[in-house]
């Protein structure tokens, strides 16, 4: 085991800073695409309120190996069929948008959840002193909803933290990738794969415990 | 009384949540400076009628000016007209995140009617008017429910409204906090404030009220002034409800 460690920390830590980066790329662009369709699906327009739910549905109701796959190999060779040479993802690209693709529909649950937690009143007494929907929407009912999200949200990033591991299916040199090649060049599963999973832990755990303060200080000034 | 501008007028009001008919016929004119005050059961539409007002309801049918404004046609900008009408709700509604004089200046700002300055101003003369202006810092979480609703009021009259409209301002007071909040309103009708009020409020009505509508089953009953209406009431449904009432 130490010797496992003195081999390839750098590695390893490299393919740690490699998952990190994955998940925080795929959570800054899931929380654009969660607070989008979370807000068509809280609105009036039915039109909108269709195209919100059937995206929730449609990447929730597909498991993440099979949407980075489709978006991995799937998309390039679509887009080739359609005449485009050359037209590549890398790995990151593509792990990224599956990625935030799934973490941006729960995401959407969880912030539509959150708005519509807000009372109606709230919404009522903005408009009724003239201010647009959209202005309601973001001085009023959002700062309120974005305190009882904020535990979901975080539970959220940890659930896509060990998602990323899937990704090493298509290649990703992320930290579960790092922890196959380093099996298989050393023989010794048992130790890698209990470091990869202590490593994975550290993180989590830690981030579990500033969700914790978190809520417990939300709680506290309310 | 024909030579005041009429600020309300509401011809053939109809408002159906679903295929349950809330308002069925409903016509009145308010003069401005006039003081309504909606009497009746509770289902039978008041609330439901001043909340069309404002459009947070919005009429299946019929034909609401406000001020000379039609507030039902579709094209008409819904938002601007509402700058004029404050309103005032049974559960306050005040914002828990914002501290009472951010709650009165946030609207003012935000649509550019005032600087933060002029709003704070004008925010803390409210406050002082409604006797809140000692608590102008803090939150909403901190106030009882008197007080809230004597925010809830200044923070609607720093639109310098037309109209206010009041949904059962009292109804979810403590007995002791009722007179409060009364005692603002009554000022407020004295000023010469357009008012329409819904509540149960008998002695507010008998004692403020320049007309009182009696509704039941989303038709208006009958009206009149004060003592018309509950000392000598006609028909025999207002009878009925002011006997259980009073």
């Amino acid at each position: 085991m130490i010797q496992i460690i003195e081999t390839y920390h750098s590695m390893l830590i490299g393919a740690l800073g490699k998952t990190l980066l994955l998940t925080l790329t795929s959570l800054f662009f899931a929380m654009i695409i969660g607070m989008i369709f979370a807000l068509m699906n809280v609105g009036r327009s039915r039109v909108f309120n269709c195209i919100g739910t059937v995206y929730v549905d449609a990447v929730r109701g597909v498991p993440l190996i099979v949407l980075a796959y489709f978006i991995y190999f799937g998309m390039p060779a679509g887009i080739k069929a359609m005449g485009v040479q050359d037209f590549r993802l890398s790995a990151l690209q593509a792990g990224t948008i599956a990625l935030a693709m799934n973490c941006g529909a729960y995401m959407a649950e969880i912030i539509r959840a959150g708005i519509q937690s807000v009372d109606k009143g709230q919404m009522e007494a903005s408009r009724s002193l003239g201010l647009s929907y959209a202005k309601s929407m973001r001085l009023v009912v959002l700062p309120q909803a974005i305190r009882t999200m904020i535990p979901s949200i975080i539970n959220q990033f940890i659930i896509t933290l060990k998602d990323t591991s899937i990704l090493s299916v298509i290649g990703f040199p992320e930290l579960t990738n790092m922890g196959k090649n380093i099996s298989g060049n050393t023989f010794k599963s048992l130790e890698t794969w209990a470091i990869v999973g202590i490593m994975y832990m550290i993180v989590i755990v830690t981030l579990s415990k500033v969700a914790k303060r978190i809520e417990r200080s939300l709680s506290r000034d309310r | 009384m024909t030579d005041k501008k009429i600020m309300v007028h509401v011809q053939n009001l109809k408002k159906n949540f679903g295929k349950l008919e809330v308002l069925k016929d409903f016509s009145i004119d308010i003069e401005e400076g006039e003081v309504v005050v909606l009497l009746g059961p509770s289902g039978s539409g008041k609330s439901t009628f001043l909340r069309c007002l404002n459009q947070l309801e919005v009429a299946t049918a019929g034909t609401i000016i406000i001020d000379g404004k039609d507030v039902t046609n579709k094209h008409t900008d819904i938002n601007k007209i509402r700058e004029n009408i404050g309103m005032v709700f049974q559960h306050f509604n005040l914002f828990p995140h914002k501290t009472v004089i951010e709650n009165i200046m946030l609207a003012p700002v935000e649509l550019k009617l005032m600087t933060k300055e002029e709003a704070r101003k004008k925010g803390m003369e409210l406050l002082k008017r409604v006797g809140m202006d000692t608590k102008a810092d803090a939150y909403p979480s901190q106030l009882s429910g008197g007080q809230k609703q004597r925010v809830a009021i200044a923070r609607a009259l720093a639109m310098n409204p037309d109209i206010m409209l009041f949904d059962e301002p009292t109804s979810a007071l403590d007995p002791e906090m009722v007179g409060e909040v009364l005692t603002v309103m009554k000022e407020l009708a004295r000023d010469g404030m357009t008012m329409v009020v819904v509540t149960h409020e008998i002695g507010f009505a008998r004692e403020v009220a320049d007309r009182i509508v009696f509704m039941d089953g989303g038709y208006i009953v009958e009206q009149g002034s004060p003592e018309e209406i509950i000392n000598h009431p006609k028909e025999p449904r207002t009878i009925d409800f002011l006997n259980k009432v009073l």
